[in-house]
């Protein structure tokens, strides 16, 4: 089932002269269970589209769905984000204060979550990563890669089927980004809808199908082979 | 020589006959370089005939297992210490077709580019897919690794030469 759709999607950020085109008309689905990679230089619109797709942003026109909802209808976009989208960010935002479980405890008890209960959760986003032996470890004794890894189960914890990746692998060595990649594909063959953006062709090649962007606009995807088309 | 060597690498671990040569060295590396079996046996006599390897007696199937010599453990030992030349690469279709595409003037060389990063992308997305199912051999895991890193080294000079095209115009 198609859990993001966008169509015809654009965005224009200022007016008149000075405006600036981020996307012009772009269509895109996401269907639950598939990871889509958006590749594209600086500059093509990749972030601007993630933001959509999540419900950061609006349209200046096309429409957006998440789940089934139209988002120009949706009143508590807040809400619809909480529930149902995980967003991982190339800096990661984990809060230094708090051990790794907090972290990964915390959007859940912002939806309200009593706090065993939310740590019960925490824990068990841990384990499926394989992550339970950090979790009273602070951020700053963590090493890059482990950080990561507490900020992907951040983004997991409760039913979250939409995961949004911003450069998730950004400085690890390349073993270290595989293990991430891993993480997002095990979640993926579970069920979830994964919308990666990433400049790194090896780490885009984990995904069911790539997406280039070049300004503002898809201009291919490697969903219909080219060599037999020929 | 990757083939002779790598049968000798085989033969350093014990004697073998040839189709557990050719079964081991195809697992090594994940069946990226299929033998054959005319292959295996061709090489082994030329390993004979050069004093490295030594033929046992035919067993009552009638195979015969081969035994390395001192002078062919010198040989494997020789090997694994020399670094690999840069030199006896074959020329690059690719690259060749680029450059005479830039020359032309005449061709789209954007289009060019953006079709092959698409069939590159393609087959990286094969490749990984091939390394996640191989989770127990870690040799084949690094033959493919070996792939999916000359497969990135192109999609990034492609990008390089997109950037550089996209300035030039």
């Amino acid at each position: 089932m198609t859990f993001v759709r966008l169509a015809e999607v654009a965005r224009v950020h200022g007016e008149g002269a000075t405006a600036v085109h981020a996307l012009k008309g772009v269509s895109l689905q996401v269907e639950e269970g598939e990871l889509v990679a958006v590749m594209g230089p600086s500059g093509s619109g990749k972030s601007t589209l993630l933001n959509l797709a999540g419900g950061l942003d609006r349209p200046t026109s096309g429409t957006v769905h998440i789940d089934g909802q139209d988002l120009a209808t949706v009143r508590d976009l807040a809400a619809l984000r909480r529930r149902s989208v995980g967003y991982v960010f190339q800096d990661l935002n984990l809060i230094m204060s708090l051990t790794a479980a907090e972290n990964v405890m915390l959007p859940r008890e912002l939806d309200g979550l009593r706090s065993g209960r939310a740590r019960e959760e925490a824990m068990s986003v841990l384990a499926e990563i394989d992550a339970e032996d950090l979790a009273d470890r602070f951020p700053e004794e963590l090493s890059g890669g482990q950080r990561q890894r507490v900020a992907i189960a951040r983004a997991l914890v409760g039913e979250r089927r939409l995961l949004l990746a911003d450069e998730p692998t950004g400085a690890l060595d390349t073993r270290t980004g595989d293990e991430i990649l891993r993480t997002l594909r095990a979640r993926c063959d579970a069920g979830a809808a994964v919308l990666l953006v990433t400049h790194e062709p090896r780490y885009a090649a984990w995904a069911d199908r790539v997406v280039f962007l070049r300004d503002g606009m898809i201009s291919d995807t490697t969903d219909v082979p080219l060599e037999s088309a020929r | 020589m990757p083939v002779r060597h790598g049968l000798l690498a085989l033969l350093s671990r014990g004697p073998r006959h040839g189709y557990q040569l050719r079964a081991e060295f195809e697992e090594s590396t994940g069946a990226t370089w299929p033998l054959n079996i005319g292959q295996v046996y061709t090489t082994l006599a030329r390993l004979e005939r050069d004093g490295l390897v030594e033929p046992g007696e035919s067993d009552e199937q009638g195979r015969v297992a081969y035994t390395i010599t001192a002078a062919g453990g010198e040989e494997v030992a020789r090997w694994f210490g020399t670094p690999v030349a840069q030199t006896d690469r074959p020329r690059d279709e690719l690259v060749i077709k680029l450059a005479m595409a830039v020359a032309a003037k005449s061709v789209d060389v954007a289009e060019v580019i953006h079709r092959q990063r698409t069939a590159t992308m393609r087959t990286l997305q094969q490749l990984t897919k091939a390394k996640r199912a191989a989770a127990d051999g870690v040799a084949q895991r690094l033959v493919l690794e070996s792939m999916i890193f000359q497969a990135e080294a192109e999609q990034r000079w492609l990008d390089h030469c997109e950037a550089v095209l996209k300035e030039e115009r």
